[in-house]
């Protein structure tokens, strides 16, 4: 008779599984990494056998992990590990002193990358005496310093003339180099494109190996492990990542299940081969837990910048005037042929769209698809489902479109402080309309868009989204458009088992029910009864992935 | 005769032979290069290797043009087809050879017409001189339903045709003769079916083509009116063609639709966007002469294969007394219902006013 008897055994818990056909259990089995029971002690008594390791949660609450329905890794990891890093806050001064110490260890020739500088320091960093110090700091070595938008680069002359710049060459489309007014010579600030022309130079240079890649992904997911995250979908999958991803899954390292969505042109922020051609390798980077399976298309920019696409216009502006409403970077017949392609290739696609004209769009061209591809299984994300035109919300489950929540915005910041400048207060606050949706049956699904959030703590946005107050402390008093907020079991699904449906992973995980992945996350206390503007200080124990121990609270 | 077909806009009519391997392609343009009236004409052989026109040939030779001893030009493509076209029409013009009045193109067995055709369509340099001709596809009445059910680009070549011609008819019975005529009404019931006999072909298979695409339009939407009469009708020996073949004819189908009120042209547009940006590979072909709110008094006629569309044209006139909207769908895995559904719900077009084909009231 074969050994019936489980790997693993909690008990003693106050297991909370998110499955609606029973949400609290006391005691999980698992074997081979996966659930083979939920219950009472009492049921998974028999699973116990001499060689299953029991663990006694001594009432501690456990749920399943949690799914970020977007997040970028690697750039998080590889800045902790390779990079040079300052705050933007970091005066001139600081700057050219820290580009001198890493100068020091670099060996040579090596590519100091740094960042991030405040995009206020630009004007003097764009001057030709501000290069000087840079060069006589950098010893030879070539140097790239990023800026806090990620749109800007501020490079030394080493680096210019490695990208075969010189005061000849001429402006790339969408982009500038910044010259000096008098001379014309570069200052080594490159804007916008042009910051491509130099991350392209170091990509190619072999500057970033396989090896590099691989370890900053490691360490970008062990951060989501920490806080509990054990699935994400990566929102602008290049090849390094989604070779970082399969390198990492063959070599049975990665402690998350990762579903990629291929960039279907290059991004403004990433770059290298996307569209057909990297959509084309897909399955040659497909793991038991790496899953190439959606694309990503950016429709629009973002309302501080004045690049999203609204159907009312913004307020007047110096350049773009009265009645600039920004526009969308794709049209209804290239975005229907892309998500119908996609859906003949199985592939699911996330539509960037920050704007309620982009929203619009993107819900118009899914309808176009529905009504001549018919009914699918395939799940189309709109991120972000953030300023959305009232009769529009009703669609999002007419048409089986997830609202992707992310990042954590649904309460007072700096960048709602933005919109405000921009589209005016009153239409700024009509921002994250998440009761809504969820009133009108939309798949809500909840992610972190890390490291456009400085870290991708899920407990900090679920806060958020019951409060819709800034958990932080800053903006105290203030809550964004409150009639929005939902309850924390609503919030917990949408970070857990909404999550799941939304990258396809619905059978695999999200809830803790057999059959399903053993991803299980230990928490300090019982946030169902913890008062709602103290959520964000939940902190997890213990992170189990495929039942190992991936994450365990020092 | 050598006058360009009189019933055409002077444009040189392009014809596309194409056909599956075995299937008598070669044997049908040797006789049809005998006829006085295709003097003037141009082959293209759409393949590399030993161009079968033997007797045809004065000499085998090294040049990528042949002048035939009957005064056909004879050419093999090794580029690109339209460099080949130009260069037909440069020579002529230049009288290096005869006045040039037709080009026919024999394709490679399993070739796809819809490339040939997308040229002929999409390149404004030869849409000025070229017109397409048709596409006539040959099958061979004694393999041709084992390879139409084994082969999906046969049932294509068969379905996208203007006109099939049924070779070497003289070896089956004519049970068989006729269970394959049923087979090929079924998947392209559009179409006219010509029978050859020892290669001789039972009418003048060219001057049968249609000259024009609106009476083309006008010919094939008549024929889905009458034959849904005939079901209405449905007498003891009817067949419901719509069940059962599907299999072997890979979901190939062809269905029409007649729409009697005028239709708001950009509405229009949109859905042909949408529809060659989501369907386009599995709409074969597609004929319309459309009803425009906007002019009334002059149709506009619409051709597409696959994605491809060729410029709309308006017409002068129109051609009868019949003035609605007839659509023909050639298609791959459409439901005619997707089509109805989307064009009521894209191209404005009322519900009510869309008719399944049925004969017009006259």
């Amino acid at each position: 008779m074969p050994d019936r008897s489980a790997d693993l055994v909690f008990t003693n818990g106050r297991i909370y599984t998110l499955d609606r056909n029973r949400p609290w259990a006391s005691a999980v089995a698992v074997k081979g990494g996966r659930i083979v029971a939920v219950g009472e002690d009492a049921d998974v008594a028999a699973l116990t056998g001499a060689s299953t390791r029991v663990v006694d949660l001594k009432g501690a609450m456990m749920m399943p992990g949690i799914v970020d329905v977007h997040a970028h890794l690697m750039m998080g990891g590889q800045a902790e590990l390779f990079e040079l890093r300052f705050p933007p806050t970091a005066s001139f001064e600081t700057l050219i002193a820290r580009v001198g110490e890493a100068a020091a260890r670099a060996p040579e020739g090596a590519w100091i990358i740094g960042g991030q500088w405040g995009s206020d320091l630009l004007p003097k960093l764009n001057r030709l005496e501000a290069l000087a110090a840079l060069d006589r700091v950098s010893q030879g070595r070539p140097v790239m310093l990023r800026d806090d938008t990620y749109h800007n680069r501020w490079v030394n002359s080493q680096a210019l003339t490695l990208a075969g710049l010189s005061a000849s060459s001429a402006d790339p489309e969408k982009g500038s180099i910044g010259r000096d007014a008098a001379t014309g010579a570069l200052t080594g600030m490159m804007i916008e494109s042009a910051a491509g022309i130099v991350e392209r130079t170091i990509a190619q240079s072999g500057h970033y190996t396989e090896e590099m890649d691989r370890a900053a992904m490691a360490r970008s997911i062990a951060t989501l492990n920490s806080y509990g995250v054990t699935a994400f979908l990566d929102a602008a999958a290049m090849q390094p990542i989604l070779a970082a991803l399969k390198g990492l899954d063959d070599r049975g390292e990665l402690t998350a299940w990762s579903v990629s969505a291929m960039p279907a042109v290059e991004p403004s922020f990433m770059f290298g081969i996307a569209g057909d051609e990297l959509i084309a390798l897909r399955e040659q980077y497909r793991g038991v837990h790496a899953k190439p399976d959606f694309v990503k298309i950016f429709l629009d920019g973002v309302p501080g910048a004045r690049t999203a696409a609204f159907h009312e216009p913004y307020t007047k502006d110096p350049v773009l005037g009265c009645c600039f409403r920004g526009s969308t970077i794709v049209t209804v017949p290239e975005l229907i042929r892309w998500v119908g392609k996609c859906e003949k290739l199985g592939l699911g696609v996330k539509i960037h769209c920050a704007g309620d004209a982009a929203v619009s769009q993107a819900l118009d061209a899914i309808d176009v698809v529905r009504s001549f591809n018919g009914p699918t299984k395939l799940k189309h994300h709109i991120a972000h489902a953030s300023y959305i035109a009232p009769d529009d919300i009703a669609r999002f489950a007419e048409l089986g479109v997830v609202a992707d929540l992310s990042p954590f915005l649904w309460y007072p910041t700096s960048f709602l402080e933005g919109h405000k400048q921009t589209m005016g207060e009153a239409r700024a606050l009509r921002f994250w309309p998440n009761k809504d949706l969820l009133a009108a049956g939309a798949l809500l699904a909840g992610g972190s868009d890390w490291p456009v959030m400085p870290n991708p703590d899920p407990w900090d946005g679920i806060e958020g989204l019951v409060t819709r107050c800034n958990p932080s402390g800053e903006f105290p008093g203030a809550s964004l458009w409150p009639e929005q907020a939902i309850d924390v079991a609503t919030a917990l699904e949408i970070f857990t088992i909404n999550s799941a449906r939304a990258i396809g992973l619905a059978d695999t995980v999200g809830s803790i029910e057999i059959g399903k992945s053993a991803d299980l996350i230990v928490l300090d206390r019982n946030v169902l009864e913890t008062p709602a503007e103290d959520l964000a200080d939940t902190k997890v124990l213990t992170t189990w992935f495929e039942g190992r121990v991936v994450y365990e609270r020092a | 005769m050598n006058a360009p077909d009189p019933s055409s806009d002077g444009r040189i009519p392009v014809t596309i032979l194409t056909g599956f391997l075995g299937s008598g392609k070669t044997t049908v343009l040797n006789r049809l290069l005998r006829k006085p009236s295709l003097a003037g004409a141009a082959v293209i052989v759409n393949e590399f290797g030993a161009v079968g026109l033997d007797h045809l040939l004065i000499e085998t030779s090294e040049e990528q043009f042949t002048l035939l001893d009957n005064g056909c030009v004879c050419c093999t493509v090794r580029g690109d087809l339209m460099v080949t076209l130009k260069e037909l029409y440069r020579k002529s013009e230049a009288w290096e050879t005869p006045p040039l009045t037709r080009v026919i193109i024999e394709t490679t067995g399993i070739a796809d017409p819809a490339p040939i055709l997308h040229t002929l369509m999409a390149e404004t340099e030869l849409t000025a001189r070229f017109r397409i001709g048709g596409v006539i596809t040959t099958v061979d009445a004694v393999n041709g339903a084992a390879t139409l059910a084994r082969h999906s680009e046969a049932a294509k070549q068969i379905a996208v045709a203007d006109r099939l011609l049924i070779t070497k008819t003289d070896l089956v019975s004519d049970e068989a003769l006729r269970e394959l005529r049923h087979k090929l009404g079924h998947l392209a019931p559009a179409v006219e079916q010509a029978i050859a006999y020892n290669g001789e072909v039972d009418l003048d298979l060219l001057a049968s083509l249609p000259a024009d695409a609106a009476a083309d339009v006008i010919r094939i939407a008549g024929r889905f009116e009458a034959a849904a009469h005939h079901d209405h009708d449905c007498g003891p020996d009817c067949h419901h063609h719509d069940h059962g073949h599907h299999d072997t004819h890979h979901g190939i189908r062809s269905f029409s639709f007649v729409i009697d009120k005028p239709v708001a042209w950009n509405a229009f547009a949109r859905w042909l966007d949408y529809v060659a940006a989501l369907k386009g590979e599995d709409l074969l072909r597609f004929k319309g002469l459309v009803h425009v709110t906007e002019e009334p008094e002059r149709p506009l006629v619409l051709h597409g294969v696959q994605h491809v569309f060729h410029p709309p044209s308006r017409l002068d006139r129109w051609p009868s007394a019949d003035r609605r909207t007839r659509l023909v769908f050639i298609v791959r895995d459409i439901e005619r219902e997707t089509i109805a559904r989307t064009l009521v719900k894209f191209a404005a077009i009322d519900a009510a006013s869309i008719a399944a084909p049925v004969l017009a009231a006259a």
